[in-house]
């Protein structure tokens, strides 16, 4: 998984120049991400069940482009869900997150 | 009609009276249930106060007041308003007063109807809910397999159940949702979003000093803020307000203004310059909280008020004095951050710039300044997450042609071009809930030729409007007061942040059924079933199910407040900006391409033989859909042509004489109005008159239709419409 999401971010590095518009579409498509983000995140991460609730808003872009990036996912209780995810799966998600961050300009709560 | 009739009950005459008109209204459609479905009040006795008291809120237009319906023997005798409601501060206007009549209106729609004849011929046939619902569905599906799921569009209105129409189009797979928002307030929420982080509610009642420009809040009524100017008015307020027309807004001003349309961004530009030059603001605010201020203090420099002066006519004496008046009662001052912002190409600049004086002023979050969004408490109940279809398109149809589109709500107008085009992709069903884009939306010629290229077009609403007129298929939604409608959670500006209640004062009359209802048998008919297995009553308990004393309080009171933080929202916090400071100078549009800060452009200059076409909101009426109501057309039976004196004798135009309006995109006929108050350059006239539907009685071909002459420009930067860029020329009829 970890080489996997290493071939992505050498594709990303590319780009690191580029705006955030064009950054996040190369990231992947958002409105799989958001499919994504809900089938395999939110099942745990909203009020009431075992994992804070977490949505787009809940940190900035930059948040976000590290927690993907650095591959902080290793050290979180979900990591063995993170692996079952596909490169494509990955950077639809993070489009998504990263189009409706904190900062972003639309910034939104999954709904 | 003096204004004691709006509050009289409906009376039993004038009650049978409007079943009879009813009745007549068949033509439409054959409607002969209307005398069985309203003759429950035969059995009341004379003088007998039997009234039930049903809480709801208020529908007539977006507010959502809080009123009592009384219920006498089955039927609305009276609204009433609540005294509890805070955002209302207590009261209903002759609008939500007069939502009896859209109950009992002889228009309203009764039962399914099917298109028979050419669209907009008029030829209905009725249908039962099955024959209705196995249509749209069979219609919908074949859309879908020979066009994608994003062949449909879905248009929600703003209604309190337009949360499941969007959530339907989620659930068909359809990324192509245009809500009523591109053509109102979209280039305004930019504004504020990019440079706040946040779209904000303004501290009317607490302000000593406002600028209004592009706002008439004395008629455009907005609850409490309406209420709220007028109470502080009072208090010693000082309002200042920018509009070519003089409005009930400036007849009630301490100065006002008839600024050159399209030149308010020189007046918010040359403030900029005083307020900085003259060293106005505070400077350890900004050093804290703002970002840009190097760059926006090399940026107004060439944009003294000399210089607005020539722009705007406005004195630049009087530009630096507002300057020096705002700076001096700030923080608790403010320009107003209006509401409908669909007027030029350049809307997202024009607020940018109100909202960089606003940021000057350091009112953000503060007593008399722009407020940021409370906490109101409501859940979002949990639903089965939408399907993924693979076989989909990726985008929206409109996609990429406006800078920065808002994903929920899009661009007719962009949205519209892409249908007439079939770019990228064809788009060929329409779904439309409670919203008449035929009248809203400018350019109607061109609404009609995108309808043409439609395979299948419904409309569930209340009344057969322009856009139902067109239509495929019509079914018949029940109005505010038969509805049990989810929880709203509301925020009044400094009032209060509550939850209201809606149930039903009376039954849905008719064949009428809520647009849930409507939905969730289409997706039982497009094995989408699984995914609208709830009902109201369990909705509105997930909704409250983290505000425990919520229940009580809205069956004893009919609102809940929640005493959440008013003040001090973001002490200690970052802003929702990339910078993470308050954007004088926005970074993203900088790294866009866009300019980071405003930069003045001219307006195109009026032809000397024409006159800039404007809109604008008055008391009675909303979007549109008001107009045809019995008690508020008699307030105004027909719109005219807003004309100057000076300008009507040079053309031959007497007060009351018929003219013809003509635009590049349409001719319309209406009666002019003599109007010292307004400018020479400029002609106004109300929206929602000249009714291409039959349907609508006392609106169909009476007075004209501005939506038909209106040309289709979009802001830049949201895409919102921006209505006006047009330039007419007027004659008197017969001359023409």
């Amino acid at each position: 998984m970890f080489k996997r999401i290493a071939i992505v971010l050498l594709g990303l590095g590319l780009i690191v120049t580029m705006t955030a518009a064009v950054m996040a579409a190369d990231m992947g498509n958002e409105r799989k991400g958001k499919f994504l983000f809900r089938k395999n995140c939110r099942a745990c991460h909203q009020d009431g069940q075992s994992a804070p609730a977490l949505n787009p808003d809940s940190k900035t872009q930059a948040q976000w482009e590290r927690i993907f990036e650095k591959n902080k996912y290793e050290d979180f209780e979900c990591s063995a869900e993170w692996t079952k995810l596909s490169e494509d799966d990955l950077k639809d998600i993070l489009a998504y997150v990263h189009g409706h961050a904190f900062d972003s300009p639309s910034p939104a709560k999954c709904k | 009609m003096s204004s004691s009739n709006i509050n009289r009950p409906i009376s039993r005459r004038n009650f049978l009276k409007w079943s009879g008109a009813a009745a007549t209204a068949a033509t439409v459609g054959g409607q002969p249930r209307v005398l069985h479905a309203l003759t429950a009040a035969e059995g009341a006795a004379a003088g007998e106060d039997t009234a039930e008291k049903v809480f709801s809120i208020c529908d007539m237009c977006l507010n959502k007041c809080g009123l009592i319906a009384r219920v006498e023997d089955g039927v609305v005798a009276k609204l009433d308003p609540n005294p509890k409601f805070l955002k209302s501060r207590g009261m209903l206007c002759a609008r939500g007063n007069a939502g009896i009549a859209q109950l009992y209106d002889p228009d309203r729609l009764k039962y399914p109807l099917l298109r028979k004849g050419k669209r907009g011929e008029g030829k209905w046939q009725r249908v039962s809910w099955e024959q209705a619902l196995d249509y749209a569905a069979e219609k919908l599906a074949a859309i879908a397999d020979q066009y994608t799921r994003c062949g449909v569009l879905f248009s929600p209105g703003s209604d309190t159940q337009s949360q499941f129409v969007h959530r339907f189009a989620s659930v068909f797979g359809s990324w192509n949702v245009v809500t009523h928002e591109s053509n109102c307030l979209i280039s305004r929420n930019r504004a504020y979003l990019d440079t706040f982080g946040e779209v904000p509610f303004a501290d009317v009642l607490h302000s000593k000093y406002i600028v209004m420009a592009g706002a008439n809040r004395f008629e455009a009524l907005i609850t409490p803020d309406s209420i709220d100017l007028m109470t502080a008015r009072k208090n010693g307020q000082k309002l200042v307000v920018l509009d070519p027309r003089y409005t009930k807004t400036a007849a009630l001003a301490d100065e006002w203004y008839p600024v050159r349309p399209g030149t308010d961004l020189a007046f918010f530009l040359a403030l900029a310059h005083v307020i900085i030059n003259e060293k106005l603001y505070d400077a350890d605010y900004a050093a804290e909280k703002l970002s840009g201020m190097e760059e926006l203090t090399a940026h107004v420099q060439p944009y003294t008020p000399e210089w607005a002066e020539k722009e705007t006519e406005i004195p630049a004496r009087h530009i630096r004095r507002i300057a020096r008046e705002l700076a001096a009662a700030a923080p608790a001052s403010m320009i107003y951050p209006g509401r409908r912002t669909s007027d030029y190409v350049n809307s997202t600049q024009i607020r940018r710039a109100m909202a960089i004086v606003n940021a000057l002023l350091g009112n953000w979050d503060q007593p008399g300044g722009l407020l940021a969004a409370r906490q109101v408490g409501l859940s979002s109940p949990s639903l089965p997450d939408a399907p993924w279809y693979d076989d989909n398109m990726m985008e929206r149809a409109d996609h990429g042609r406006a800078h920065m589109m808002f994903e929920e709500e899009g661009s007719f107008k962009h949205m519209r071009d892409a249908i007439i085009e079939g770019e990228p992709y064809p788009v060929k069903g329409w779904f439309v809930y409670k919203m008449n884009p035929l009248q809203s939306g400018a350019n109607q010629a061109k609404t009609l030729q995108m309808i043409e290229k439609l395979d299948f077009m419904m409309s569930v609403d209340i009344a057969m409007s322009d856009t139902a007129w067109m239509s495929d298929l019509v079914l018949p939604a029940p109005s505010y007061l038969e509805r049990l409608d989810p929880i709203s959670g509301l925020q009044g500006s400094a009032a209060c942040a509550c939850v209201a209640t809606r149930v039903p004062a009376v039954p849905a009359l008719f064949e009428s059924r809520p647009v849930l209802w409507i939905l969730k048998e289409l997706a039982n008919r497009l094995d989408l079933g699984e995914y609208f297995d709830f009902d109201m009553e369990w909705y509105r308990k997930e909704q409250l199910k983290d505000l425990p004393d919520a229940e009580k309080a809205l069956a004893e009171d009919g609102v809940y407040y929640n005493p959440s933080k008013l003040y001090g929202i973001y002490e200690g916090k970052i802003y929702r900006t990339k910078s993470k400071k308050i954007e004088l100078h926005n970074v993203r549009y900088k790294e866009m391409g866009l300019d980071p800060i405003p930069v003045y452009t001219p307006p195109k200059p009026i032809p000397s033989d024409k006159f800039r076409l404007v809109l604008g909101r008055n008391a009675m009426f909303t979007h549109c859909t008001t107009n045809h109501n019995r008690l508020l057309n008699q307030f105004m039976s027909e719109n005219t042509l807003w004309i100057h004196p000076d300008s009507a004798d040079r053309l031959g135009i007497g007060d009351g004489d018929p003219v013809v309006v003509k635009s590049p995109v349409g001719r319309e006929s209406l009666k002019a109005e003599l109007k010292p108050g307004i400018r020479k350059d400029t002609v106004y006239m109300a929206s929602g008159w000249g009714a291409l539907s039959k349907g609508l009685s006392g609106v169909h071909n009476t007075g004209a239709c501005v939506a038909a002459l209106m040309e289709d420009y979009a802001d830049a930067l949201s895409g919102n419409m921006a209505m006006h860029e047009t330039f007419v020329s007027v004659a008197r009829k017969g001359a023409a």
